[in-house]
């Protein structure tokens, strides 16, 4: 009984349930902000995952700094002269930097203005210092340095409350009616379900790395014969009154994709294949080239599906780098820049390129101290962003001077982030669409930081 | 959920109470029968036990009873995988070739091992105790993974302190979480111990990250906050003490490599390169400075094998791997309590604690309630098909490397340490509305369960026995007594029915089932035969498991 009436409750009021995971929020913000929309943007994350080792993929060259960062990295550091020289126009005073030697194509992008870095970002609660994080004197998020448990603040900003939606999950809640003649979801993901993506009101559609697959044997044109008549009866089946709550809740996900599956897979057949620019299958692209090219064709048709704002959701996986992080991160990093140069060539072969905007996530910044042959999980670390509204040529926030026991060091070189994971999202919430006033919904903690924008979204 | 369960438990104890009648009963009256098991209950019971439920197995059941089936399955030997890879020649290119074969050996003993719940039990231990070949350099160690998963089967039923002691020396874990190699600090460098295995081994392995009440609910402080089981000085004790192991029989540390011998052997200590400082453990214990690598390690793994949080955290994680997602408080308290004490004094008897899993009022409810139960993982739903219709190969073998690919999971095949799915995911909807989980819903993508249930149309539409363009490796299923039966509608979907739900099926399954074999082109038996197993396989009363 009990029960039931919360959900009674959850239904009679949409705005309550975007209410219920955000505590602490005005109920009267809650205003369904954004849209219609007459132009299209998307947002892209890709999430990394295992926590990237990022004070290795943008790197001070200044002489004091570099001293610095060879001393705390010791055998895990990159050499001064096999990074690739930057020159942000705008960044941490006094100090130049380079990136990892495996990310040519990301400093093409760079130097041609389309691609930043936001320095030391993470998830906090409030701004923090060292004294006080070790007096314990502001709220901290939980379970600090644990993969899933800041995961899951990136993918929610929950902060110190529980929360069962993701950002992009409300941020697609938000402007749900300003999208309503799309015939796919606004979140979409090519790497399973997340909770970045989970909302209460939407649902995130979840493909392939290549896509949406078909049910075989199954016909949606009512012509089809038995075909048609065999996803009619399979429809029927999953429509029936079930008496468990995990029947139901299977039922719902296969009738999601039986509806789903042929508009997209049929839409995506008009797509290109972006040959030329991504590698073709027979040429064993990686998986995050397979999910970037995917994305590109989804954009490529958006008209199709009368789409006007999408995130989509790719991932790449193995930068735990606990071991052999010497050998193994050249690899990460190039497949990482490699499909990020193929995906903004594939985006301005279609002309796209303001439209879109990529960001990246990952568990957390890693120890800038050695573990032997690997670092192991901190909080801190840079993150890169990339498209044609994007202040490019910049490097936005603070970057530390990475010397262990510095300022910013709680132990072992992990940073606590300068800039928050809340400014962060809410930057890219802002160009996406969503009204100022709902903001502080997309990012809880927004508003214990006094900068509400980082400025590297210009378009 | 509380409310709920509660509500569940008093019903059949009301029902009980009522025709009882009120009256005393006679003291020298004996006992009355037991009631029979059910062809459905049965079932249940298996699809809890094993890897799928069959006629002949539910029919052992009801002439045994559960106790007796349990008490037989304690007592068999566990399939092994080791020796069969150990039997196959060396592959002429790279070891990584005999992960299908690792991956064969595991269905074989999955589908015809006698010890299905060990082998079961297992999978689930596999599924707590996670390394994987995906992504890892074990992938060209196919000989260690097998011994790994032996050393699971063979501690199924065992103590679960010489369990976490084996998991935690087993290269394949040390390689995992790189535990191997892990080395004493050498402050010169900035270098210091190797974090991954003492984090993991506590988060996910054996206390988790908050401390638990018996029944599983979360304590708080006085501000209503989850109190850490651990922070980070922790962490680094035990980080420090599993510093020194390598693969065994090395000439030194730094040349230790994996052979093909040792890497079934445990980890090896070299005591030059263990830390031998102080180590600051959990609840306030610290290690003193100057202990061997083997009293470290001992030492340290009495620690967490003695946290109150070990018995609800892994009574939890088992209820759900083997009979419902959303256990009552109750529930877990009281197997909590038998891994606590299994009534002779002994604690972490893994023995008691499945017995307890499984004869416990809520694995074996009188009154079914919409939350109990769980979703059957999609291999456990190939398994269950598999060994319905007997599914075999020319070959004998069931090489399906690409498992992870077309069900989401395979053996020892998931993507990270924290397991296919996670215990806590909770789908959006109903479920997550209503404060509950499952945890296998996690890998139900629309994407996923695509792919699953087109595997199982060409498992019946084409992999069968009546097909002719078979290779030797394809794993194809006989329904030659559906196809007999094919001409009576009403009889086939009887048939299939019995053979895959314990012969409850429901109204709407069967009438959709009977509309589509009425439309079947010359009522075509082999179509007809394939189509209602499809149909049954394909069902959300067939991803549920009661």
């Amino acid at each position: 009984m009990a029960r039931y009436t919360r959900r009674q409750f959850l239904k009679s009021s949409s705005a309550a349930a975007v209410f219920a995971a955000t505590p602490g929020l005005a109920y009267s913000q809650v205003v369904g902000g954004g849209g219609p929309f007459s132009d299209y943007r998307a947002l892209v994350c890709l999430f990394m995952f295992g926590g990237n080792d990022s004070f290795n993929m943008l790197v001070p060259r200044s002489p004091a700094e570099y001293a610095a960062y060879l001393a705390s990295r010791q055998n895990l550091a990159i050499a001064q002269e096999d990074l690739l020289p930057i020159s942000p126009t705008m960044g941490a005073e006094d100090m130049s930097f380079g990136l990892h030697p495996a990310m040519a194509d990301v400093k093409d992008l760079f130097d041609t203005g389309k691609a930043a870095f936001v320095a030391n970002v993470g998830p906090l609660v409030e701004p923090t210092t060292r004294e006080q994080y070790f007096n314990k004197s502001v709220a901290l998020p939980p379970q600090l340095f644990s993969h899933n448990d800041q995961q899951d603040q990136w993918h929610s900003l929950k902060g110190i409350n529980v929360s069962k939606t993701g950002w992009a999950g409300r941020m697609a809640d938000l402007i749900r009616t300003g999208v309503t003649g799309q015939e796919m979801a606004t979140n979409a993901s090519l790497f399973g379900s997340n909770l970045f993506q989970s909302a209460d009101e939407t649902i995130a559609y979840v493909m392939g790395p290549t896509g949406p697959v078909q049910f075989q044997g199954f016909s949606s044109d009512p012509d089809g014969g038995l075909f048609y008549e065999q996803q009619q009866a399979f429809r029927r089946i999953l429509d029936a009154q079930y008496g468990s709550i995990y029947e139901r809740g299977f039922a719902e996900i296969q009738r999601r994709a039986i509806d789903s599956a042929d508009r997209v897979y049929t839409a995506l057949e008009n797509a290109s294949t972006f040959e030329g620019i991504f590698p073709l299958i027979t040429e064993n692209p990686t998986q995050l080239e397979n999910q970037l090219r995917t994305v590109a064709q989804l954009i490529e048709v958006r008209d199709e599906l009368q789409m006007k704002r999408q995130v989509f959701f790719v991932a790449y996986g193995g930068f735990d780098t606990h071991d052999d992080q010497v050998d193994l991160q050249p690899g990460l990093l190039g497949d990482v820049s490699k499909a990020l140069g193929e995906f903004q060539a594939a985006l301005a072969s279609i002309g796209m390129e303001n439209q879109v905007t990529t960001f990246t996530q990952s568990d957390f910044g890693r120890t800038l101290t050695s573990n032997g042959d690997g670092s192991d999980h901190a909080w801190g670390g840079h993150q890169l962003v990339l498209g044609g509204a994007v202040a490019g040529n910049n490097v936005f926030g603070n970057y530390p001077v990475p010397e262990i026991g510095g300022p910013e060091d709680v132990g072992g070189g992990r940073f606590i982030p300068s800039t928050s994971a809340d400014q962060y999202a809410a930057t890219l919430a802002r160009w996406f669409g969503i009204d100022e006033v709902d903001l502080g919904l997309v990012a809880p903690n927004l508003s214990n930081f006094a900068t509400r924008d980082l400025g590297f979204m210009i378009g | 959920m509380r409310y709920i369960k509660l509500l569940s438990m008093m019903v059949p104890l009301l029902v009980t109470m009522t025709g009882c009648g009120g009256g005393g009963s006679d003291p020298v009256s004996p006992p009355p029968p037991p009631v029979a098991i059910t062809k459905a209950e049965a079932f249940q019971f298996l699809n809890q036990t094993s890897f799928g439920a069959t006629e002949a197995e539910a029919q052992r059941v009801i002439n045994m009873r559960y106790e007796a089936w349990i008490d037989d399955q304690l007592r068999q030997p566990a399939s092994l995988q080791l020796p069969h890879l150990q039997s196959l020649a060396f592959p002429e290119v790279m070891p990584f070739e005999l992960q299908a074969d690792r991956v064969d050996i595991w269905f074989r003993n999955a589908l015809h091992g006698d010890d299905q719940l060990r082998q079961r039990v297992a999978f689930a231990l596999s599924e707590i105790f996670v390394v994987s070949h995906i992504g890892s350099s074990l992938n060209n160690q196919p000989w260690s993974l097998g011994s790994y998963y032996d050393l699971l089967a063979q501690q199924a039923f065992g103590n679960f302190r010489d369990l976490i002691e084996a998991v935690t020396l087993h290269p394949a874990m040390g390689v995992y979480l790189s535990m191997l190699g892990n080395e004493k600090p050498n402050p010169a460098l900035n270098i210091r111990p190797d974090e991954n295995y003492a984090r993991e081994l506590m988060q996910l392995f054996s206390i988790g990250l908050v401390e638990l009440n018996i029944d599983g609910s979360v304590r708080t402080d006085g501000q209503g906050l989850p109190i850490p089981t651990y922070d980070q000085s922790i962490i680094e004790g035990f980080a420090h003490v599993f510093t020194g192991w390598n693969y065994a029989d090395a000439p030194s540390f730094p040349e230790a490599r994996p052979t093909y011998f040792n890497q079934v052997k445990p980890m090896q200590l070299y005591g030059d390169f263990h830390d031998t400082g102080a180590k600051q453990l959990l609840n306030g214990t610290v290690l003193p400075a100057g202990q061997t690598g083997e009293q470290d390690l001992a030492a340290a793994l009495d620690n967490i094998f003695e946290h109150d949080n070990v018995g609800p955290f892994i009574a939890i994680r088992l209820i759900q791997r083997l009979t419902t997602s959303n256990p009552s408080p109750g529930y877990v308290e009281r197997v909590a309590r038998v891994f606590n004490n299994n009534g002779a004094g002994v604690r972490g008897d893994l023995a008691a604690v499945v017995r307890a899993i499984l004869m416990d009022a809520e694995a074996r409810p009188a009154l079914h309630m919409d939350i109990d139960g769980k979703i059957k993982e999609p291999l456990l739903r190939l398994t269950q098909l598999w060994r319905a219709y007997d599914a075999q190969s020319a070959s004998g073998r069931y090489p399906l490397l690409a498992s992870f690919i077309f069900f989401g999971q395979g053996p020892l095949q998931s993507p990270s340490v924290f397991n296919f799915f996670s215990p806590f995911y909770a789908p959006p909807g109903e479920i997550r509305d209503s404060s509950l989980v499952a945890p296998e819903l996690g890998i139900a993508t629309e994407y996923q369960n695509t792919l699953v249930t087109n595997y199982f149309f060409y498992q019946t539409f084409a992999l069968n026995h009546t097909a002719e363009t078979l290779e030797e490796d394809d794993v194809f299923i006989d329904f030659q007594q559906e196809i007999d039966a094919a001409g009576d509608i009403d009889a086939l979907i009887d048939l299939v029915a019995g053979k895959l739900l314990g012969g409850e099926i429901s109204d709407t399954l069967r009438t959709e089932i009977s509309g589509m074999l009425e439309r079947v082109p010359d009522a075509n038996p082999v179509i007809r035969a394939a189509e209602t197993i499809y149909l049954v396989a394909t069902s959300p009363e067939f991803a549920y498991q009661r």
